[in-house]
């Protein structure tokens, strides 16, 4: 997958996409200047007793001037169904945590209305 | 393609524009107002809106490149034509979704000193903000994730005449 020259990345080497979805939102957020990381940080959820980590989430972006999290999905609705366990989850955890989730349809709704130039 | 069915109408969206203009006046009171207002799909608003305004007040324009004209980033296509160094400045827009082209203009405009900087937008979408630092004073409506047309909103630069704001037909 493509991975331009980002302007407003402010993480450490190149980012790694794991979708299509991902590259267009980092496209989004580095054309209008906004400042964005990519996945770095990772929050434990669940650790077992020996302090093994069994359930963890990292975030795809961050914002750092929004101090803001997104999560970008590219399921079906009908499938978020864990991924939307685990943004609770966060929240529970790390209350203090801004985090966001951006469905495939808020992706697409996105890409439709930035071709039609209506996003503001 | 034709617009779909009437969301708000025309006297319902000027009904508001005025509501929102009074508001504006009592607290623009005494002040040095410039009401900024983006083109395109702005410029209806802004004039309905700059009508109910009951103070003196100059009103300016620009204009910010799409993103899917793809360039590198974002740039003013046109500028203000005043200063605004210092005086009060209302950013007229017709929609605030993802916030990310308000977070720009604000951000561009902020470099400029104006004593304060705000936003009154037609329609809002709150639940799909990207950036939420945005000086957002007055909201027309807050609207469901549809796409819309009419009252200055375009599909392929058609409708924008339309007098209601029709939610687009699929």
């Amino acid at each position: 997958m493509e991975s331009p020259d980002f302007q407003a990345f402010r993480g450490r080497g190149k980012p790694r996409f794991a979708n299509r979805a991902e590259l267009e939102c980092a496209k989004l957020l580095d054309y209008y200047g906004v400042p964005w990381d990519y996945e770095p940080t990772t929050f434990v959820l669940e650790s077992a007793e020996d302090g093994r980590v069994t359930e963890a989430f990292t975030p795809d972006f961050y914002l750092p001037e929004q101090d803001l999290y997104l999560e970008i999905t590219v399921m079906k609705q009908t499938l978020v169904t864990r991924k939307n366990r685990k943004l609770r989850k966060l929240r529970e955890r790390y209350p203090e945590v801004n985090a966001k989730l951006f469905y495939r349809r808020d992706v697409e709704r996105l890409a439709e209305r930035l071709r039609l130039d209506l996003a503001s | 393609m034709s617009a779909g069915e009437t969301y708000l109408t025309a006297s319902q969206l000027l009904a508001r524009a005025r509501e929102l203009g009074a508001a504006i006046t009592r607290d623009y009171d005494g002040r040095d107002l410039v009401l900024v207002v983006p083109l395109r799909g702005s410029f209806i608003f802004g004039v309905d809106l700059s009508r109910s305004l009951s103070l003196p007040h100059e009103i300016d324009f620009v204009e910010l490149e799409p993103y899917h004209r793809g360039r590198r980033g974002v740039r003013l296509m046109k500028d203000l034509d005043g200063d605004i160094r210092g005086r009060d400045v209302l950013i007229a827009v017709d929609v605030v979704d993802t916030g990310l082209t308000m977070h720009y203009l604000c951000k561009t405009l902020r470099l400029r000193e104006p004593a304060s900087l705000r936003i009154a937008t037609l329609l809002d979408r709150p639940y799909r903000r990207l950036v939420d630092d945005l000086p957002v004073g007055y909201i027309g409506f807050t609207v469901p994730d549809e796409l819309f047309v009419g009252y200055g909103f375009a599909l392929e630069e058609q409708h924008r005449n339309l007098p209601d704001l029709h939610i687009r037909a699929a």
